[in-house]
């Protein structure tokens, strides 16, 4: 038998949908010109999509057909030799449409292959973030802003060839760099686009991760019913009825916090989170009132404690706040845990409030998709500039 | 109007309008936990509706967005009980649901009380293929439900298919634009709630909503459940998957549909019509209506509109504000006969 290859693409739906397709197809394409059969598809039970819920595209190569023929004869491979993340904020874990529970970002990378997650972070700031694997593996970060665009329009930064590079450099008994620049001047004749992906293979690097480094925490997981052992009629039981939040300094009751779903908690979709000074906030309602996912607690005085178990990252709490610098959206990468904002502001303001404008200073830029036409064309030269120089 | 006496109508629930944003309650029905996309407007739709409706309610769901998001395999969002059925029956569910009650109630297996029915469907499911049940059951005076239409201009489960409530040259997986043809998508949008209230005369209530304008909306909702008999509400939905845009900017979407007077607000309460809220001051000169190119050039499924596409989008609503009959609502246009009088 020959060799089989397997690299899985995770990334956030819909908004990495084109990024994630352009890169497990690049890869089949460019080893098919080595003469190496493969198949590039996207996880079944990922679809129907939704933006920001993570979702997975393999690439399945093999030295013969018969070899691709025993690979395939799979639902999904149960190990990788390269898992490309192409948002860092997936490090944190998935928990996507096909499956219940978080999985670490490293749970298929088999012993001694790769993690490449793109990001702006160095790798020690992302190490913690991901799960400790019981094997070795490596990690390489290839320098950039997590590219985001939507279903339509694909915002052509480079972050697809130079994902493309990388893999040459990394696994070149499945791919080399000459086939990548071959597939890539006969897909889009575009010369700077090869010189990307070149840079991008001469310059990654990988570093070894031993099974002692990363997050120690379990990811949760649920056990869900067999069927054998539904009710009749496929019914369920409903979300319990809510209850009123405890105050941890005066331990005064009141407001109102929600039951939630306790089988898809959606917080590892988020990719930035909201940050409040309630200090400012003047209890308009809106970001609790417009918030689609409800994750907003409402606090026996009258504030509102974005739930992090709960909250997606859509922004539309900042975009309907009327008060300046109340709600603001931070990196997620910032965060070490989804511990209550509010808890902490009523444990300690002075405190709270210093560590509210540190993050707030410090919080880097991400995009989104499409807020209006040319704001791609005015957002890729930044990455160009890293793609040339990084 | 008159009610013919062999109509038998039930007791609905005292449903008073929101004073207020400060005035809604805290509880929700429809909390945390859906696997819908970030800064999905119908899940914000899904929450209000229940919201005003309270706790005493039934939801029924056709397949849509609605659907598979909420409940993915035994897992659910749904405080209050709530009910699949099938993607063009949501006229059917609604009625079946609320004649069921009624017969219980009757056979004295069920305590006699109020109990709120609300079917939804998408736009798929009830401004395409639900249309002919939603039709029918609005035929029937009997029995008290809503049907409620989220619109979000596609079949966006299955990841955007075109539907009858698709705007003109949006691109969908049905309409991609392309080199040789740049607007595979040349109809206008089918004017479901219009030709509702034209069409049925047992009907008390139909309204259309965004909720962008929260408050409104819910009150919208309170107001057709507490009329009793059946009625309709359509919600416009900005959609941050297949309208390709971020989604940060969804309430902003909603606001701008209504304020570019792409989407009225009205409601047609007892057979009278009332502009409602951003849509009243547009029609009184309070407001002026913005250009819609504002609204087209936020979203990726205009993104491939020229000058002449943009001006072609703000002559048909032109129109609907100057040449219908009543601006927004009735597509019939006021001048047809000044025009162009009938052969003598």
């Amino acid at each position: 038998m020959g060799r089989l290859f397997a690299v899985e693409i995770v990334y956030r739906g819909i908004f990495q949908k084109t990024l994630a397709k352009n890169i497990s197809r690049g890869i089949v394409l460019a080893a098919s010109l080595e003469g190496k059969p493969g198949t590039s598809f996207g996880r079944y039970g990922d679809s129907p999509e939704r933006n920001g819920i993570p979702a997975k595209y393999f690439a399945i190569v093999a030295t013969d057909d018969l070899t691709l023929e025993e690979g395939m004869a799979k639902y999904e491979p149960k190990e990788v030799d390269i898992t490309v993340c192409v948002d860092d904020t997936l490090c944190k874990g998935v928990e996507s449409w096909a499956w219940y529970g978080l999985q670490p970002i490293n749970r298929l990378t088999k012993a001694g292959g790769t993690l490449i997650v793109t990001s702006k972070e160095p790798p020690e700031k992302l190490m913690p973030m991901i799960h400790q694997k019981q094997d070795p593996y490596k990690l390489a970060v290839l320098k950039g802003i997590p590219s985001f665009s939507g279903l339509w329009v694909y915002k052509d930064d480079h972050t697809d060839v130079r994902i493309l590079g990388a893999i040459a450099k990394l696994l070149p008994d499945m791919l080399k760099l000459d086939s990548v620049k071959q597939f890539i001047l006969h897909e889009w004749n575009d010369a700077v686009k090869v010189q990307s992906a070149t840079n991008s293979y001469n310059r990654i690097t990988a570093q070894n991760v031993s099974p002692s480094q990363g997050n120690p925490e379990k990811p949760f997981q649920f056990e869900l019913l067999k069927w054998h052992e539904m009710r009749d009629g496929v019914s369920i039981p409903c979300i319990a009825p809510g209850h009123k939040m405890d105050d941890p300094a005066t331990h005064a009751t009141g407001g109102f916090q929600p039951a939630r779903n306790p089988t898809f908690k959606k917080w590892s979709t988020r990719t930035m989170r909201p940050v409040i000074d309630f200090d400012t906030c003047i209890k308009c309602t809106l970001c609790w009132l417009q918030c689609p996912d409800s994750c907003f607690d409402v606090t026996p005085e009258g504030l509102y404690d974005a739930n992090m178990e709960a909250c997606c990252g859509c922004g539309v709490c900042e975009a309907v706040c009327p008060v300046k610098d109340c709600v603001t959206m931070v990196n997620e990468v910032a965060f070490k845990d989804n511990s209550s904002q509010w808890e902490a502001w009523r444990k300690n303001k002075d405190t709270y409030n210093t560590w509210l404008k540190g993050t707030i200073a410090n919080k880097a830029d991400r995009s989104h998709g499409f807020r209006y036409k040319g704001q791609y064309e005015e957002q890729t030269p930044e990455m160009l500039e890293i793609a040339k120089s990084s | 109007m008159a009610i013919s006496p062999f109509v038998e109508i039930d007791a609905t629930q005292k449903l008073d309008p929101f004073k207020g944003v400060k005035k809604i309650p805290l509880e929700e029905y429809f909390t945390s936990g859906h696997r819908t996309c970030q800064g999905c407007e119908s899940a914000l739709v899904m929450k209000m509706m229940v919201k005003a409706a309270g706790p005493r309610t039934i939801v029924l769901g056709s397949t849509g967005c609605m659907y598979v998001a909420n409940t993915t395999y035994y897992s659910t969002s749904w405080v209050v009980p709530w009910m699949h059925t099938q993607l063009g029956s949501s006229g059917s569910a609604g009625l079946g649901a609320a004649a069921a009650l009624k017969a219980q109630m009757r056979k004295g297996k069920m305590k006699k009380e109020p109990i709120n029915v609300i079917a939804f469907c998408g736009d798929g499911g009830g401004a395409d293929m639900g249309l002919g049940a939603i039709s029918a059951s609005l035929t029937h005076p009997d029995y008290n439900f809503l049907i409620l239409l989220y619109d979000n201009e596609s079949y966006a489960n299955t990841d955007i298919q075109l539907s009858g409530s698709t705007p003109y040259g949006a691109h969908t997986t049905f309409s991609p634009p392309g080199k040789m043809k740049r607007i595979m998508h040349h109809r206008w949008k089918k004017n479901t709630a219009g030709m509702l209230a034209a069409g049925h005369p047992e009907c008390k209530y139909v309204a259309t909503v965004c909720m962008s304008y929260g408050l409104l909306g819910m009150n919208c909702i309170r107001k057709a459940l507490e009329i009793g008999g059946p009625t309709f509400v359509h919600s416009l939905d900005p959609c941050p998957k297949g309208w390709d845009y971020d989604p940060y900017i969804s309430h902003e979407l909603g606001e701008l549909a209504v304020t570019t007077g792409i989407w009225p607000l009205y409601e047609v309460e007892n057979h009278t019509l009332r502009l409602l809220g951003k849509t009243k001051e547009i029609a009184e000169g309070r407001y002026v209506r913005q250009p819609v190119r504002d609204y087209l050039m936020k979203q990726g499924r205009f993104a491939h509109f020229t000058k002449d596409d943009i001006d072609y989008f703000q002559s048909k609503v032109d129109e609907m504000w100057q040449k219908w009959l009543i601006p927004g609502v009735i597509p019939m246009m006021k001048d047809v006969e000044g025009d162009k009088p009938p052969a003598e």
